[in-house]
């Protein structure tokens, strides 16, 4: 990275990267615990009611400071979580349409605060456009050491009540009927997001600052098996996308940085979900063509054998379907086309499925009385 | 322990007078409840009767608008951390990033206690807890891997690592293989056998017979309760399940009239 920023050569660059690399692992970092406790869209509800405590906040201070404007996104954002607390218990809406409620009627005032402070004469609304899609060469250099202290704080939380935090994300249920505080962890973890929140909201805005926190919790956890992995791999894509966003837009004239740090952490994501080992999909793909692979014609004549054996019906006729739930994994084509040149086995209709039914033939019996002995099919899954 | 006033000690579970509403409607209305220690008592009644009310209100997760719980003649915040819970599987999500291993040591985290990570003593804990109920070769696994039935035997483990003379489980039958069920059922009766009370919510009244030695069955108050062959006839059945009878008239009545 030094050497990075030595080629840009500039005090302005090394501060826009390093603030958003430290809002990037932030997010991150919080954006795990968010996920894996269902509550991304809280987070997008909460971005969205920090704008009017944004306009708040310059509104107070005259201008763009960073610490009135977080305060407000902050006091704000805390309103619209307690307000969604209050609909979901005190009316019969469920979450989704509280937070939906919450979410736009905040954007709204947001709004139509963002028109009257720009509508007033004077320098004090430049810089307030920067907070609805972010602008990461707005980070000045005091404001990395409010971000640098937030990240500290956040590390340090997630430290200390690193196990109070895995157990009520995993079973709040659970850790209540032990006896502990879940109420009070659980408001803690939701201040701690909102505080990323407002922190990232500068480089990101209030518009997309729901993706910083889900996408590289998403992608991490592709990765990873367990929470401190997640947690620490999630931090890492946070701030890289962060760096990444911020370098593009800030090298280039008037792109915002939000819409970039978005692309940049959901590229990652579609490519874990693509090709990360045990859960992409390329990989699932090919494991199962590797079990498909693995399905041996002696297999197939077995398991349409047993299922003719159990039916007691020599001419039981079994879908394809059928034969991929016994195997394990879908019988290819081919191997069934090929048994059947050979003459044991044969297609056949069943109204009313319209769909091909298999069933032995005389020599497909003969042949599977010879293979005896081999298993047939998959074993009943575990219980003892 | 800390010196107090036992009320009812003799009793595992002892609930008074109980009462619970959601809005204007009793869930649980007047209930008045003893459980022996030592026993395996399900917990049976129709949909909505509040089964699982009963379980949570005794945990204190549920708070009622009157009456008192005691286990061991304790209230259960004088127990906290000793009662093994074992929710319904299902209440979790089964693809979170951990080991079975680390949901176990979960019973432990409130002996633990805050600002401490689980040491030597709770990594013992934890795979005595896995051996017995026959976890132990899983215990690196992503819980992710597990079949409904391992999953629920993890459950159990979290429950016993605690150490804890009363254990409380919500449908552990619901949603596993006839085999699972079996092994289930032999591992909650050795537990009961080693002197540990078992009370489980239970939705098949075919099987209390077979299961369980103590019943109570409830429909929003409480129908009847005591050892299976006093209780389970066919009077408190229509009592406590009404016309609902006929759809379970399968279930063998055993010494009814």
């Amino acid at each position: 990275m030094t050497a990075l920023s030595e080629v840009l050569q500039g005090g302005i660059v090394q501060n826009v990267l390093l603030g958003a690399a430290m809002l990037g692992a932030i997010s991150g970092m919080l954006g795990a615990f968010a996920v894996l406790r269902r509550q991304s869209l809280l987070g997008d509800t909460l971005s969205h009611a920090a704008l009017p405590g944004v306009c708040l906040g310059f509104l107070v201070a005259g201008g763009r400071d960073l610490g009135s404007v977080l305060i407000g996104a902050f006091v704000t954002g805390t309103l619209a979580a307690l307000s969604v607390m209050l609909i979901t218990r005190r009316t019969t809406l469920k979450t989704d349409a509280a937070l939906g409620i919450v979410l736009s009627v905040s954007f709204a005032i947001g709004i139509v605060l963002v028109t009257v402070i720009q509508g007033q004469a004077g320098s004090g609304n430049l810089g307030l456009m920067t907070f609805i899609f972010g602008q990461a060469a707005a980070i000045l250099r005091a404001d990395l050491w409010i971000i640098g202290g937030v990240g500290l704080a956040a590390l340090a939380l997630v430290l200390i009540f690193w196990k109070e935090f895995k157990i009520v994300s995993f079973d709040a249920e659970f850790a209540r009927a032990q006896g502990l505080p879940v109420a009070a962890i659980e408001a803690g973890l939701t201040v701690m997001v909102a505080l990323a929140i407002v922190v990232g909201l500068q480089l990101v805005g209030v518009v997309l600052m729901v993706a910083l926190l889900i996408a590289p919790a998403a992608a991490a956890r592709q990765w990873t098996a367990s929470l401190g992995a997640m947690v620490t791999l999630s931090a890492l894509i946070g701030a890289a996308s962060g760096a990444a966003g911020a370098l593009i837009s800030a090298t280039t004239r008037g792109l915002a940085t939000g819409p970039v740090v978005v692309l940049v952490a959901t590229g990652v994501v579609l490519v874990s979900l693509l090709v990360a080992p045990g859960r992409g999909l390329v990989w699932q793909v090919l494991s199962s063509r590797r079990a498909r692979a693995r399905i041996s014609d002696g297999r197939v004549l077995a398991t349409l054998k047993g299922l003719a054996t159990t039916h007691r019906d020599a001419d039981y006729p079994a879908e394809r379907g059928m034969l991929q739930a016994a195997l394990g994994a879908r019988p290819p084509g081919p191997r069934l086309t090929g048994l059947e040149r050979r003459g044991l086995i044969r297609r056949v209709a069943h109204p009313p499925e319209t769909t091909a039914h298999w069933e032995l033939t005389e020599a497909g019996h003969a042949e599977a009385d010879a293979l005896s002995g081999k298993p047939e099919g998959r074993g009943q899954e575990d219980a003892s | 322990m800390r010196d107090e006033i036992l009320h009812e000690p003799e009793q595992a579970l002892h609930i008074e007078d109980l009462t619970v509403t959601y809005g204007a409607l009793p869930a649980l209305w007047d209930i008045d409840l003893d459980i022996p220690p030592g026993v395996m008592c399900a917990i049976v009644g129709p949909n909505g009767s509040g089964k699982t009310t009963l379980l949570k209100a005794a945990l204190g997760l549920v708070r009622p608008v009157a009456g008192h719980v005691r286990f061991l003649g304790r209230p259960v915040s004088g127990m906290r951390g000793r009662i093994g819970y074992v929710p319904q599987r299902h209440s979790v999500d089964w693809d979170f990033p951990t080991t079975v291993r680390d949901v176990v040591t979960m019973g432990l985290y409130r002996r633990i206690g805050w600002f401490r990570r689980p040491g030597a003593d709770a990594r013992n804990r934890t795979i005595e807890a896995l051996r017995e109920v026959g976890m132990q070769d899983y215990a690196d696994r992503q819980i992710s891997q597990l079949s409904g039935g391992q999953q629920q035997r993890v459950f159990i483990a979290r429950a016993l690592v605690q150490d804890a003379p009363v254990l409380i489980l919500d449908e552990p039958m619901a949603g596993v293989d006839a085999t699972t069920e079996s092994v289930i059922i032999a591992l909650l009766k050795r537990l009961r056998d080693e002197g540990r009370t078992v009370i489980v919510v239970h939705h098949d009244l075919t099987t209390v017979q077979a299961y369980f030695d103590w019943m109570v069955m409830l429909n929003v108050r409480i129908i009847a309760q005591g050892p299976v062959a006093d209780v389970y006839n066919a009077e408190n059945l229509r009592a406590a399940y009404g016309r609902q009878l006929a759809m379970i008239s399968g279930a063998d009545l055993g010494t009814a009239p």
